[in-house]
């Protein structure tokens, strides 16, 4: 049941952070989201066993397939994490997190240059 | 063979473009010319053989399991249009130069061209329905990316040609389907030498489909609005594919399919009707043209009708006929719209009633256009008059229904009449009036000869029409096999179409003495809103209706678009509740002692999350969450997953922490109560739905197949004792292969958005202040971590480990080399680029997987190799394929970490601190 109710404050959690404004927000939450499926891979395996698949068929090893499922969701998840990250960087300091960016030095040049201007010269 | 060697040369002029254009800038026309002629010659050595009435075929099984050959053929007909393609393209080859402007390359404008010569030759040689549907489709993209080249001016009537063209390609692409799923082949010599198994629905679908395929191409009404559009092309372009030869495609296409429907009434009157009413429509439209190059567009798309309906009569004598005039037509019309071009080159104008003593500047010019005007107007003694007396005497032979023949005759008079009218207007315009340019010069030699060449050819053939006799008659009979075509001859005595050849220049000339009380008479004439204008309304409304679909979709925020994809959870669970019968029982305890405090842990963590105000604060605590997962991991038995979930939760926490070196240390104010409090509820009825989810469908069984076969043959099959790991770089490694590829992409994406601000990169060294903490941390860590992440690596294949790990491990390294240098390049780490590492780690991965294949195994099998002499590699060539996903996730994090700790513009590094 601990697997059940790990999912479920993982999602409520998740769902709750990619419904707020702000987008550093909805990339928390897509992490806390592909930590709440790969718990689910691995339940789907059986958490009744628990011994690590090195030696052979054995009552208590566990069924490796979902973690192999689990492995490529993880290292997956975190290729989309790491977009993400790039996106809200090109976004810059104004397209998020609200806070006005203080003293914007560099806000009369910023057209010329990257667009994605990050100036908020801090 | 020497199909395959004509295309394949086809492609090598393609190819030579660029070279050629940065060697000679726009003379590259010339030896492109040349290359054509070369072609044309190849073919036509073949022509002996063609008229023995013999083929020259091709054949390579392509796709078999859809019997899909990639088969040429080449006979008369094909020959012809061949012809027509390559000769006009040499001629239009050698116009370009002078017509291009001098400054540029022209890269594109040549590449486009050569290319689109290559698609015609393809779509005429093809005998395969689908390699002839596949070079259709080419021709019109080409076209409208050859009629977009122009500028944005260009864009709505490029699109317009483009969505007219290429409905006809759908047309004729369900019409393919449809003969080729009736007739059980794809082959096309097959399908049109047994006629009569085509019968019933599928006959009928499959004529009307090809119609307005070829309806669309040819420009014929009344999708005939396209053409006039396309012609804000360059004038070769104009010349060249709207003239001479793409527009020609659907005249081929009906000649083609004729020995298939030729004789059904339908079809036969459908192309006499549509056919000679585009023709007098066309020409018609012409004379109210005062711009010369509308009016041989409107021209053109007349003279395609006489030949559509020409097609329709289905004599011996009329497919001659037609396929005399296609290549007049290609001769004079292209030559005019050459000669339009030059005059508007040098001019400055095209319109009729501004163009005035042109013949004192440039005689050329103005002989070349009276010939191929007289040409055009039918006159004596050039191609022109032979191909329209051909006309003539075809159409005055239909015999579908009563009295056909002589109104079809007579219809066609008609357009010819209109045709000498506006024929005269052309060579009014040009050679009458007094010069009132008094700076206009002559165009160079260099740029007339091309069309001279064509206008003394289009006259010169017609007394010695002879020569074309035997092969015209040789396509008449391969189009469809009914009997001899008659001999082709300039003189046939006096005839009944030398009588309405005479009828037609008299009353031509009539109505050209009159002309001033002609045209009012025709201006009088009412005509209904353009079919461009209506054509233009209704997309405009379609892509209305299209905004109006999407505007659900189109909200500012990410919270609009999440809220559905989230809202169907819950609602899921509902209908999934409802429909759930009874469960199995649960399989043995799925909880451990342990397992409680973790939990507990973790909803705190998760508590804190929610509430904190920091980023700082939010990014640590998300990280505990992870942390605490991996413990729960390692009591699970997955070892690898919780190493895994550990470094990618330490890599993601220090990624975070480069962007957030820039950005505001506090996350966006929360919404309205309102807002919020629905997000709060929304988010716990997807939680309970996903809690019970997993509760209602987990652990109700003992271990699966696959994974007690996994567990009994992975250490036997690979010689690894890890299975997870085994199963990541051996039994699915296909699966591997697809997840590099997608971090690839991925760190490509990261790439490409660090290079919008390519001219800000990272600044050099001694202006970034670096952390004396962290700086001593890394030289620490990293050499440990680098050792210890191939250590990793290298036993991956029998305990914990792996190329993702591994690579994890020397990512946070270069992650950490990045945070303690603050954005100076750090040392070695910090030199590390991406692309290399992701082009050696995909080839790595594919090449291990091709390697496979001279063993007759399939892709990606994966194991020990034996070497000749009994030798054996001391490893698996899993290791490799490891080693490449290795290097593809340390080029992912490369990139990543390089993306975003890009120093945003020189002024602000200064004032950084």
């Amino acid at each position: 049941m601990t697997a059940a109710v790990a999912v479920g404050v993982l999602v409520a959690t998740a769902v709750h952070l990619l419904l707020q404004r702000g987008q550093l927000r909805v990339i928390l939450g897509f992490v806390l989201l592909g930590h709440a499926v790969n718990v689910l891979l691995l339940s789907a395996g059986g958490l009744r066993r628990r011994t690590p698949a090195f030696d052979g068929v054995g009552e208590e090893v566990v069924d490796p397939l979902p973690q192999a499922f689990a492995l490529t969701a993880i290292v997956i998840s975190f290729g989309i994490t790491l977009y993400l990250l790039g996106l809200l960087r090109a976004d810059g300091p104004a397209g998020d997190d609200g806070e006005p960016a203080g003293e914007d030095e560099s806000a009369d040049d910023r057209s010329a240059g990257e667009p994605a201007g990050d100036g908020d010269g801090r | 063979m020497i199909l395959a060697a004509v295309l394949a040369w086809q492609g090598v002029l393609a190819a030579c473009v660029p070279l050629l254009t940065r060697r000679l800038g726009r003379d590259a026309g010339y030896p492109l010319a040349a290359g054509f002629l070369l072609a044309a010659g190849l073919l036509l050595w073949r022509l002996p053989v063609l008229l023995d009435g013999r083929e020259v075929a091709l054949r390579w099984r392509w796709l078999p399991s859809l019997a899909v050959s990639a088969a040429l053929r080449l006979d008369a007909l094909a020959l012809v249009f061949a012809l027509l393609v390559l000769g006009v393209g040499a001629l239009i080859m050698a116009y370009c130069p002078r017509y291009l402007g001098r400054r540029e390359r022209h890269t594109g404008t040549y590449l486009l061209l050569t290319l689109f010569a290559t698609a015609m030759l393809g779509l005429v040689l093809a005998n395969d329905l689908l390699i002839l549907f596949a070079f259709w489709e080419l021709t019109s993209v080409l076209s409208f990316t050859l009629i977009g080249q122009t500028g944005a001016s260009a864009g709505t009537p490029a699109v317009r040609a483009l969505l007219v063209t290429s409905g006809g390609g759908l047309a004729l692409l369900a019409g393919v389907v449809v003969l080729a799923l009736d007739l059980g082949t794809s082959d096309l010599a097959r399908i049109l030498a047994e006629p009569e198994r085509l019968v019933g629905g599928p006959a009928w679908a499959v004529g009307a489909l090809v119609l307005v395929a070829a309806f669309t191409k040819s420009a014929q009404a009344p999708f005939h609005f396209w053409l006039p559009g396309a012609m804000v092309a360059i004038t070769p372009v104009s010349a060249y594919l709207h003239a001479a030869t793409m527009v020609k495609a659907g005249i081929y296409l009906l000649m083609r399919f004729s020995a298939l429907f030729g004789g059904r009434p339908a079809w036969d009157l459908t192309l006499l009707a549509v056919g000679l009413s585009t023709a007098v429509l066309g020409a018609f439209l012409a004379l109210r043209q005062y711009d010369l190059k509308a009016l041989l567009a409107y021209s053109t798309v007349s003279q395609l009708g006489l030949i559509v309906g020409v097609v329709g009569v289905g004599t011996p004598a009329s497919d001659a006929a037609a396929i005399l005039y296609t290549v007049a037509h290609a001769l004079f019309k292209a030559t005019l719209f050459m000669l339009v071009g030059i005059i508007d080159h040098e001019a400055g104008s095209r319109d009729v009633r501004k163009l005035s003593g042109l013949p004192r500047v440039m005689p050329a010019t103005a002989l070349f256009t009276v010939l191929a005007a007289a040409t055009m107007a039918g006159l004596p003694p050039t191609i022109g008059f032979v191909g329209k007396e051909a006309i003539f005497e075809a159409l005055a032979e239909a015999h579908h229904v009563p009295w056909s023949g002589p109104a079809a005759a007579g219809v066609g008079v008609l357009a010819s009449v209109l045709t000498f009218m506006y024929a005269a207007r052309v060579v009014n315009a040009v050679l009458t009036g007094p010069l009132r340019q008094p700076g206009l010069r002559g165009p160079r030699r260099s740029f007339v000869a091309p069309a001279g060449v064509a206008a003394v050819l289009a006259t010169a053939l017609g007394p010695s029409v002879t020569l074309l006799s035997s092969l015209v008659q040789r396509a008449a009979n391969d189009a469809r096999p009914q009997g001899e075509p008659p001999y082709l001859a300039f003189w046939h005595g006096f005839t009944v179409a030398l009588g309405l050849s005479a009828l037609t220049i008299g009353v031509g000339a009539l109505l050209f003495a009159f002309r001033a009380r002609a045209d009012r008479l025709l201006c009088r004439i009412p005509t209904t809103a353009s079919l461009a204008d209506r054509f233009e309304s209704g997309r405009a409304r379609l892509l209305h209706l299209g905004a109006l679909v999407a505007r659900p979709a189109r909200a500012a925020g990410p919270a609009a678009f999440l809220l559905r994809p989230v809202l169907a959870v819950p609602l899921l669970a509902v209908v999934a509740a409802a429909q759930l019968g009874p469960l199995p029982p649960l399989v043995g305890d799925p909880t451990r002692p342990g397992d409680a405090v973790l939990l507990v842990l973790l909803v705190a963590a998760l508590a804190g999350v929610v509430t904190v105000r920091s980023a700082l604060a939010a990014v640590s605590l998300t990280g505990v969450v992870g942390l605490l997962l991996s413990v729960w991991f390692v009591t699970a038995g997955a070892p690898d997953v919780a190493l895994t979930l550990m470094l990618v939760e330490v890599l993601t926490t220090i990624v975070v922490m480069l962007v957030l070196r820039r950005r505001p240390s506090r996350l966006a104010p929360r919404g309205s109560p309102r807002a919020l409090l629905a997000g709060v509820a929304l988010a716990g009825a997807t939680g309970l739905a996903a809690a019970a989810g997993t509760a209602a469908l987990t652990g109700r069984r003992d271990l699966s197949d696959p994974g007690r076969f996994l567990l009994a043959e992975a250490a036997p099959a690979t010689g690894g004792s890890n299975v997870v790991n085994t199963i990541l770089v051996e039994f699915r490694a296909l699966d591997t292969l697809g997840e590099s590829v997608v971090l690839a992409v991925v760190a490509l994406g990261l790439i490409a958005l660090s290079e919008v601000g390519r001219d800000v990169r990272t600044q050099p060294a001694g202006t970034a202040a670096t952390d004396p903490v962290l700086v001593f941390a890394h030289r620490m860590l990293a050499p440990v971590m680098l050792v210890a992440s191939c250590f990793l690596f290298v036993r991956g294949h029998e305990e914990i480990g792996g190329g993702f790990i591994g690579a994890l491990l020397a990512g946070t390294a270069v992650g950490l080399a990045h945070l303690a240098y603050a954005g100076a390049p750090a040392p070695l780490l910090g030199r590390l680029h991406p692309r290399p590492l992701l082009v050696a780690g995909l080839l790595l991965c594919v090449g291990v997987g091709l390697a496979a294949l001279p063993w007759g195994r399939p892709f990606l099998t994966l194991g020990k190799v034996g070497l000749p002499g009994g030798l054996a590699l001391p490893f698996s060539t899993g290791l490799l394929f490891d080693l490449g996903v290795y290097l593809i996730v340390l080029g992912l994090i490369v990139a990543a970490v390089r993306r975003l700790d890009e120093r945003p513009r020189p002024a602000v590094t200064g004032r950084r601190r």
